[in-house]
């Protein structure tokens, strides 16, 4: 526990140094913002659902900007050798950078907040449902740093590691759309489920479903597995 | 378990990368209050074989133990007993030096209450009070090297792993950094790779040759002189004859080679001669060249580390095994 928290700690004080860092919080937040003026004053609706869809967008193609360095930066600063020679099981040290990653996507997160307080200065907007969007946020974010993490563990540059990680949360993105194209009740069904934009969907209108949840907790649990089990292999 | 003194023990090391063999069948030992210095050319192996020691990369075959642990399975439990330098210090460029050090503590397991005093004790020895505060992006080569080894001896490691720690720093820095391995050595094991031939001398116990992932050999440095002066050199200065030098020299006992250099402004001429081991030859050599020439100077030429070093290196690519 105490190593997990040591990478933790180290992952919290090394990520602002780096002025990737500022751009993902000013694009995410600038974005939100815009997207908030938008849906909200312009169509006058006192809801988050249209701002919800949009941060979804903003998250998948952010999200490989938290993740890529990760690990693929030990590798090439060669701290790697340092990380992976100390007392420290491979699920200490993915664990505590997940949760670093995780640290950091919550307080970007906490600055849209702010959008907040003009809803409920002026409308009624309804609490539960914020709350269920906001939940959903998280868990698509821990899916997204996930798979991030387990492509920055699979190389040694960060580039790399962000495109792949783009490409692939983009397709689970919009992977839904195929379901018009397909006849069988089956392969819709699998699509759907695949899909990160459709359980997105059932949060933003209020519904937490055990489904949803699961989803994406699993698919955060595969690439953390497959991340620890390739630091293993690695050696 | 192993039940032998050593604490770093290789059995039949090698490891593969695909078809290439980087190490072939490596075994060696360190004991405690050892500093073996280990020496090869660039690409010998000398990197592979600390990192599997360190646990960083696993061998393809045969077994690595620290501490009595199996570095295939326990490597965890190991690493806890191992502090180890990377040819590269592994620092992080956005911390400063005690944040760095900090986390290292940390997640080496060191006791909360001990952390300080345990920081304080290496940045003291590496000397690195002057920037303790600074981001280590600003440090220079000399002062990230040294931040490499006061990380490696967080956790009061059993083993420290050393590679090429000297390099890149000033003569007054290498001295420093060989006093702390000398006096960590006193209890401690430490391997250690080198270029420098007069380093390995200086302070090993013992010195290990190697050379396309192959132990050439491995004895203290008087052990490895001891096995080459049967190519010993004995090198006179007399006035005398060229050719009636050399029929004098060959006919002494022991003598298997006369080279004879030009002669000098003086007249002299400069003979070396290939002897045997033993201790008569050189005052057979004196007794009968005194007795009919003028010698000016006769002295049994010691082979340096860097001959030995040379000689193996070159002469022996094909199979191990010491001298």
């Amino acid at each position: 526990m105490s190593g997990m928290l040591a990478v933790f700690r180290k992952e919290l004080s090394t990520y602002f140094r780096s002025p990737i860092a500022y751009y993902v919080v000013s694009v995410f937040l600038l974005g939100t913002g815009y997207f908030f003026l938008y849906n909200v004053v312009l169509t006058g609706e006192t809801t988050m659902a249209g701002t919800f869809q949009n941060m979804g967008v903003l998250l998948v193609s952010l999200s490989p900007l938290i993740s890529m360095r990760l690990l693929a930066s030990e590798y090439s600063a060669g701290t790697a050798e340092l990380l992976l020679t100390l007392p420290l099981r491979p699920w200490q040290i993915v664990l505590g950078k997940y949760l670093g990653a995780i640290t950091i996507l919550l307080a970007i997160t906490a600055g849209t907040l702010i959008d907040l307080v003009p809803l409920y200065l002026f409308g009624a907007p309804e609490t539960t449902t914020i709350v269920a969007g906001y939940m959903g946020f998280a868990l698509l974010g821990m899916a997204c740093l996930a798979v991030g993490q387990l492509f920055s563990t699979l190389t040694h540059n960060q580039i790399v590691a962000a495109l792949i990680t783009a490409a692939v949360l983009l397709g689970f993105w919009f992977v839904g759309h195929l379901q018009s194209f397909q006849a069988s009740a089956v392969l819709r069904g699998l699509i759907g489920y695949l899909s990160f934009a459709l359980h997105f969907a059932d949060f933003i209108q209020g519904l937490v479903r055990t489904e949803a949840v699961a989803f994406y907790l699993i698919v955060a649990a595969i690439a953390l597995i497959l991340s620890a089990t390739h630091l293993e292999w690695r050696r | 378990m192993n039940t032998s003194p050593a604490v770093i023990v290789l059995e039949s090391v090698s490891k593969r990368y695909g078809s290439a063999t980087i190490i072939h069948d490596l075994s060696f030992t360190v004991e405690p209050g050892e500093i073996v210095g280990f020496l090869g050319p660039n690409g010998a192996g000398k990197t592979t074989t600390m990192r599997m020691i360190a646990g960083f990369t696993a061998a393809t075959s045969g077994r690595v133990t620290v501490a009595g642990y199996d570095m295939a399975t326990q490597n965890v439990e190991a690493a806890r007993r191992i502090g180890y330098l990377p040819e590269r210090p592994p620092l992080y460029d956005a911390l400063d030096v005690a944040a760095y050090l900090r986390f290292v503590a940390r997640a080496k397991g060191v006791a909360r209450s001990a952390i300080p005093a345990q920081i304080e004790r290496v940045t003291a020895a590496c000397h690195l009070e002057a920037v303790f505060r600074h981001e280590i992006y600003k440090l220079s080569k000399g002062y990230r090297q040294r931040l490499g080894l006061a990380q490696a001896l967080l956790g009061d490691p059993d083993v420290l792993l050393l590679d090429e720690p000297t390099a890149g720093l000033d003569p007054g820095q290498i001295h420093e950094t060989r006093e702390v391995i000398r006096a960590f050595g006193r209890d401690h094991a430490v391997l250690f790779s080198t270029h420098i031939l007069a380093e390995a001398t200086l302070i090993c116990g013992r010195v290990a040759i190697i050379n396309h992932g192959r132990l050439l050999a491995i004895d203290s440095p008087a052990g490895l002189q001891r096995a080459m002066e049967q190519t010993n050199r004995v090198m006179l200065e007399v006035t005398a004859p060229a050719a009636a030098l050399r029929d004098l020299l060959l006919a002494v006992a022991g003598v298997r080679e006369v080279e004879i250099h030009p002669a000098r402004a003086d007249g002299a001429l400069t003979a070396v001669c290939q002897v045997d081991a033993g201790s008569g030859t050189e005052a057979a050599i004196a007794r009968a060249v005194a007795a009919r020439w003028d010698l000016h100077r006769l002295e049994r030429q010691q082979p340096t580390l860097e001959n030995i070093f040379l000689k193996y290196v070159q002469e022996r690519p094909g199979r191990g095994a010491a001298a």
